[in-house]
This record gives structure tokens, C-alpha cells and sequence, in this order.
């Protein structure tokens, strides 16, 4: 049986601090005849295939010189994470060749690694889907990669308290009913990055930091009020004949409004007469 | 290579293929040479690796907890019953021994591909046993590269002690079970009628509840004076499996009763038993061979291919091309809508597969606004992309049964919606995990 590589929550924090690369011998398959997948090991154990980042886009350059490669900053409560996404990506590269900055974003992707000879170490995400998204959904993720996160620590704090390591430390964190990957990612750890009670610290401090955020940066996002915003929109779009009242709400939700919110929008601009509906579904502005 | 350790290396290699199916030779030297650089002295070095490849590659499994597909564990168990069999393998008559296997919570059948003269009463250990799937269920399989020991008789309890019917809450009943006892409630009941070998026979389907899951039920015997809400003790129904999940089966050696709810004290009520479950972590829907009635809530990470209008055949159901079926040839493809998903939680991955219905619910519109967005874009993967826009990144919550296929588990919703984004409770919890809770908060300034 596939099974398909859980896409881990974290925050970017802990994914840039990553160095450890597991990459599988060549030659190597597992027991389904597939080949065994990369994984980045992250200083708290987790086994990075695949994950989900949610956070704000603040830029985007076209760093390609044959061929187009997009890099964007994704950017968390705790840092940023880098996306690369180049002609092999085309679905990811047209989206930000196209998209306009800032906005919300979910990216799922496979964690990269590369390592250039002078000993440093870059961490980034091949995307395999980019969206727009709402501030709701970036709360949320916050919420979830906070969640686990604190799974992680309370299970390296575990292992620190055990003294133990290698097989040992492997069976005692099983009989503690640890998820069998995490298991293996934090005896990796520790043996690769000496993980330690300050780092844990650390990590919790910036875990209280993303949650502490939670709510208060929509204050900056949203400084233009949503009529304005819609307003601007169909000013945008109108050219001559109106607007569609159903075009508006998919391009205005592919900005990241959510329904109810351009809804609202439309109905104060109609209330307020700054918009009329010459026929049932068309808009036009006042001018 | 260090001349001096080869002889250790070999014997280590001997050791470890007992254990393990998957011995590197090279990999043990370099761990052994490793850990001679530590100056671990040799006897405990050899040690050190032993016990490495054993808590790694050896689990010591309770039938229980056996799936299908499980390579190079360890299971103690006493035969239940055993008998000779020859089958032909690859054109060569061979002679295999197959049974039940029973522990303490537990049973399931075992193949033995080598004579290890298994008698009924024996008690076991297999070392290096594998296990795949066999009527619905896991099977116990050891052969050639197994280590079978005979152990003391007291290791485990008579067969009669462990045949015995045991009395289980309904979240216990496993594929290892080969008939269980309950106290449940009945939730859902209904009479169908059935051609069995020629004959019309009536039978009841259903659900059953407790406190802890709900699990099909099938009975054929007739079960008069009870109904939806009542609750019943019954002795000794078979448990079969079906895509994973065990159904029970009321028939003429089952013993069931009514139970007056009103005067027994018990841990549910029809109410409670028919509330929404819980949504449960991915990661545990992942390790069953199939769930039923569960919920999972998760991030939408990918729409996946066959998303989307499809047609199908008006007799058959099956997805069709161009209005032909392969079965039914040339006929009018019936237009409908559904979503593939793939729902991650960060615990866990699951498929989920959503009909039309609820593919509107998720979507955001229905299945004539799908077809004018078709129509408009000219091209059928319109809709496609316009779910992967409205829907990639979103939260989910699907609910239905579960079921392990070759794809990965998948869920076939009986019902979705978007759930609620209620994260205020949540983030108090976060804030007292991290010590920060608002009293303190508030005393801080
Ligand atoms: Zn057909």
C-alpha cells in the first residue's frame, strides 16, 4: 500500500533551523518497490517529506535566468519561509508571476535542501499547490502548527528527561505511546543537533509569539476598509457595460474577501448610493 | 576492512537475519567500527547493535494489533487448531499447515509454509513472521527465514480460556475476534429481503451502539418486539469484516435479550449513543483497516484528477468517455459531479471521496452553475480548476467510513460541511500549555 507523506505543520522557524537531510541511497526501495522518500530532520524531530504553510506573501522576484524561477517569502508569526517554484512547478510559477503582494497564501509543497560547499545550508519549498486564502484559515493554521508543535517539544522534553538515546531512548518514547515517526526523528535529532532544554525554551517562546499574534495582524491587512476595496474593484472592471455581480465575488475572493465579507461590501455601497444594479446581477458605479 | 572484525560481523549478520529480513552487512560494520572508535568495548558493541535491530526491526506484535502487510515482527500465541493442506505453488505441490492463532485479546489465522510439526495446544513464539490479508482479515504467515520456539504451556491460557466469547465495548471489536458478547442500543433497523440459494429470506440490518462506536449489524434471525432505541445484551454474534470494518452477525448461535434501559444501569442512552462522534486525529484512522462512522477534519491539500463533471453510464454507474461503457457499449452518459480530495490534518493523509451532494455543499455551487462554468470556458477541465481554486487550502470535515485500499485509506462521505472556525478555545489551551494563561496575563499588566 502508498502511503502518501503527511504534510507537517510547523512554523518557519523551526523549518529554517533544519540542516539534517535523510536522503535515501540510490539503490534503495522500500518494501512496496517504491522508492523511499527524502525527509529533512528538523532540531525537534520532525520528519519533513512534505508540509503546509499558511502566511503572507510579501515578495516575489523572478530570480531565473534561462529559464523563469519565482522565489516568494512566505511569511509566519516566526520567519519566513522561502518558495521556489521554476518550470517544473509551472501551475505554482504562473500563480505568482501573477499574484500581487501582500496577501494570504496556503502552500503545500516538498521540503528542499541545499547545501553549497562553503558548509551552509538552505532550507525552501518545492510547491506542489499554492492558493489564496482568508485571514480565518492563516489563524487556524497558526492554531494547528502551534498544536503540534507543542506535541513535539513535550515529547523532546521526554527524551532530554530520560538520559537515554539510540535504541534505548527509541523504546522508551514508543511505550510512552509517541507516534512512531516522531520517535524516530527525535532520536535522529538528538544524535545529529544535540537538541537541548534552551532550544525547547526557545521554540516555546516563539510558539507563544505565533499564538500571541493571532488576530492582531489583520489590523494591518485590513486597513482599507472592504467597500473601498470592492469599490476599487469594479472601477477596475467596469468597462462601460457594468459589472457582473458574480465575476465580482470570484475575483474579488481570488484577493482573499471572503463571500459574506464582499456581500457586505456590495449591499453598503448600494445602500450608500455610491452603486446601482441597472438589471438584476449587473453593477455599475456612480460616477 | 579491519581483518580482526570479520568473523564478529559475520556472526552478527547471522545473528540479525534470524530477526530481520533486511541485513546490510556493510551496514553493520560500519556501526560496529563506529562504536569500537567510541572505545565500546566488543561484547557489548555486539550487544548494542543486537538490541538496535531488534526494538528497530522486530516488533513483538499482540494479534490484536496485527494488519495486513506487516514484515519481520514477533508474535506468541497457542494453536488453536491446525490442519494439513496441499496447494499448489507455481506448479509444485507443497505441503502448508494452516490454523488459528490465539493470545490473551486476540485471534486470527496463521499459514505455515515449512513443517514446524505444530500440534493443537502447542504454544509458540514466531520470530520473523509476516502477515497479509485473507477474507478481510489479517493472517499470521511464517516460513523458511521464521525462527518458530516452543514454549512453556503456562505462557498463555487454556484454549478453552482463550476461545471463550469475550464481552467487549463495540470500539474493541477487532478482526481478531472471531465472535464477540455486548450490551448495545439498536440505531438504526431494517427489514430486507435476500435470495439465499433459491430461497426468499428475510433479514434485519442495521446499527448498534454503545458509549464507544457504532458497527453494522446484520441478523438472521428474527428479531421481533425490538426496534430502533432498544437495547439489547447478546452472547456470541459472529464478527465478520467488510472493507476493513467489522460488522456483527446475529444468527441461531447468538443469544439475545431485550434490556429495560429504564431499570439497568448504563453507561449510555439512546441519545448520547446517537450524538456526532468526536472527529478523530488522521493518524489514528490510518492505523485501522477501516473505520465506521468517523469524522476527520483536515486542510484540503489537493483536488486530485477525476474531480470534477464526469458522466456515467445509466446502467452500470461506472465513469464513462465519450457516452461509451465498456460494459454496456454505446449509450446517453448521465452528467454527474463529484470531488477527490486529499484531507491532511498534519497527523495523517486520507483520501475522501465526496458525491454530488456534498460536492455542492463544498464547492459553493451547484452542479448546473458547474456546467455553465464548462460551458463558458469551453473545455471540461473548467470545473477542475475552479475546484482546486475555491477549494485547495480550506478546511474540511468530512464524515463516513473508512477502509484501507492500495491507494492509501480513504473516506467515503456520508456527509461534509465546512467546519466552524471556533479557535478561541483552542488558543486558551495553547496559552495554559505555554504557562500563559490570561489570569496571569492580566497580573503581568
Ligand atoms: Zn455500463
Amino acid at each position: 500500500m502508498v502511503e502518501r507523506e503527511v504534510a507537517q505543520r510547523l512554523f518557519a522557524k523551526e523549518f529554517n533551523d533544519s540542516k539534517f537531510n535523510i536522503h535515501p541511497k540510490p539503490d534503495e526501495v522500500n518494501h512496496d518497490g517504491g522508492h523511499a522518500p527524502n525527509f529533512i530532520v528538523s532540531p525537534l524531530g520532525s520528519k519533513i517529506n512534505r508540509l503546509f504553510a499558511a502566511g503572507v506573501v510579501t515578495e516575489i522576484d523572478n530570480i531565473g535566468t534561462e529559464h523563469d524561477l519565482w522565489r516568494a517569502r512566505v511569511v509566519d508569526p516566526s520567519g519566513a519561509f522561502i518558495v521556489y517554484a521554476g518550470q517544473y512547478q509551472p501551475e505554482a510559477a504562473i500563480f505568482l508571476s501573477t499574484m500581487e503582494v501582500p496577501a494570504y497564501v496556503s502552500v503545500v509543497g516538498k521540503a528542499r535542501i541545499y547545501e553549497p560547499e562553503d558548509g551552509s545550508v538552505f532550507v525552501s519549498i518545492r510547491p506542489e499547490d499554492i492558493n489564496v486564502i482568508d485571514a480565518d484559515i492563516r489563524d487556524r493554521w497558526i492554531v494547528d502548527a502551534a498544536e503540534l508543535t507543542l506535541d513535539r517539544i513535550d515529547a523532546f522534553s521526554m527524551a532530554l528527561a530520560s538520559g537515554l538515546s539510540g535504541s534505548e531512548l527509541f523504546e522508551h518514547l514508543v511505550q510512552n505511546n509517541i507516534p512512531n515517526g516522531l520517535v524516530e526523528g527525535i532520536v535522529l535529532a538528538l544524535d545529529y543537533y544535540h537538541t537541548d532544554a534552551d532550544y525547547l525554551q526557545k521554540l516555546k517562546d516563539t510558539v507563544l509569539d505565533c499564538v500571541k499574534s493571532i488576530g492582531s495582524g489583520s489590523g494591518d491587512e485590513n486597513a482599507v476598509p472592504d467597500e473601498d476595496l470592492i469599490l476599487e474593484l469594479m472601477n477596475e472592471m467596469d468597462t462601460g457595460k457594468g459589472i457582473d455581480y458574480a465575476e465580482l465575488i470570484i475575483i474579488a475572493k481570488s484577493r482573499g474577501m471572503a463571500e459574506n465579507v464582499i456581500v457586505a461590501a456590495v449591499r453598503k455601497l448600494l445602500a450608500k448610493g455610491m452603486c446601482y444594479e441597472p438589471k438584476i446581477g449587473i453593477l455599475k458605479v456612480v460616477s | 576492512m579491519n581483518n580482526k572484525l570479520a568473523p564478529h560481523i559475520e556472526e552478527l549478520t547471522k545473528a540479525l537475519e534470524s530477526i530481520s529480513t533486511n541485513i546490510d552487512e556493510s551496514q553493520i560494520q560500519e556501526e560496529l567500527e563506529k562504536l569500537l572508535d567510541f572505545r565500546v568495548p566488543l561484547d557489548e558493541a555486539k550487544r548494542t547493535i543486537i538490541r538496535k535491530y531488534k526494538s528497530a526491526s522486530m516488533p513483538v506484535m499482540k494479534i490484536r494489533n496485527i494488519t495486513a502487510g506487516l514484515k519481520g515482527f514477533e508474535v506468541t500465541g497457542r494453536i488453536i487448531d491446525v490442519t494439513e493442506k496441499s496447494v499448489n505453488l507455481r506448479g509444485k505441490d507443497t505441503i502448508i499447515f494452516s490454523g488459528t492463532l490465539a493470545d490473551e485479546d486476540g485471534a486470527c489465522s496463521f499459514t505455515a509454509w515449512s513443517n514446524y510439526s505444530l500440534k493443537i495446544g502447542d504454544v509458540i513464539r514466531i520470530k520473523n513472521a509476516y502477515s497479509r490479508s485473507w477474507h478481510n482479515r489479517s493472517e499470521v504467515n511464517f516460513g523458511e527465514r521464521s525462527h518458530v520456539e516452543k514454549l512453556p504451556d503456562d505462557v498463555l491460557p487454556s484454549i478453552d480460556e482463550l476461545t471463550k466469547t469475550p464481552v467487549k465495548k463495540l470500539r474493541d471489536v477487532a478482526n481478531t475476534d472471531l465472535s464477540v458478547s455486548s450490551v448495545t442500543v439498536i440505531l438504526e433497523f431494517s427489514h430486507r429481503n435476500i435470495n439465499v440459494k433459491g430461497e426468499e429470506v428475510t433479514i434485519v440490518e442495521g446499527v448498534l451502539a454503545d458509549e464507544t462506536a457504532k458497527l453494522p449489524f446484520t441478523s438472521w434471525v428474527p428479531l421481533d418486539g425490538l426496534d430502533i432505541g432498544s437495547t439489547i445484551r447478546f452472547e456470541k454474534a459472529s464478527v465478520r469484516m467488510f472493507r476493513g470494518v467489522p460488522s456483527l452477525n446475529l444468527n441461531d448461535n447468538t443469544t439475545i435479550n431485550a434490556v429495560d434501559a429504564s431499570t439497568e444501569e448504563l453507561p449510555f442512552t439512546f441519545e448520547s449513543a446517537n450524538m456526532v462522534p468526536e472527529s478523530v486525529p488522521i493518524s489514528e484512522i490510518m492505523e485501522k483497516d477501516g473505520m465506521f462512522d468517523v469524522i476527520a477534519l483536515g486542510n484540503i491539500i489537493s483536488i486530485r484528477p477525476g474531480s470534477g463533471i464526469i458522466t456515467r453510464c445509466p446502467d452500470c454507474n461506472r465513469v464513462i468517455q465519450k457516452n461509451t461503457c465498456r460494459v454496456h457499449g454505446t449509450v446517453e452518459g448521465v452528467k454527474d459531479m463529484r470531488i477527490k480530495a486529499i484531507l491532511d490534518d498534519g497527523t495523517g493523509a486520507i483520501s475522501v471521496m465526496l458525491n454530488r451532494e456534498l460536492s455542492e455543499i463544498a464547492y459553493g455551487r451547484s452542479m448546473v452553475e458547474a456546467e455553465n462554468i464548462i460551458q463558458k470556458a469551453m473545455s471540461q477541465d473548467a470545473v477542475f480548476e475552479d475546484m482546486r481554486q475555491v477549494l485547495t487550502g480550506k478546511y474540511l470535515a468530512v464524515r463516513g467510513n473508512t477502509s484501507s485500499t492500495e491507494f492509501g485509506v480513504m473516506l467515503v462521505s456520508k456527509s461534509a460541511w465546512m467546519p466552524d472556525n471556533n479557535i478561541n478555545e483552542r488558543v486558551n489551551a495553547l496559552m495554559k500549555r505555554l504557562g500563559n494563561n490570561k489570569e496571569e496575563e492580566a497580573d503581568n499588566g
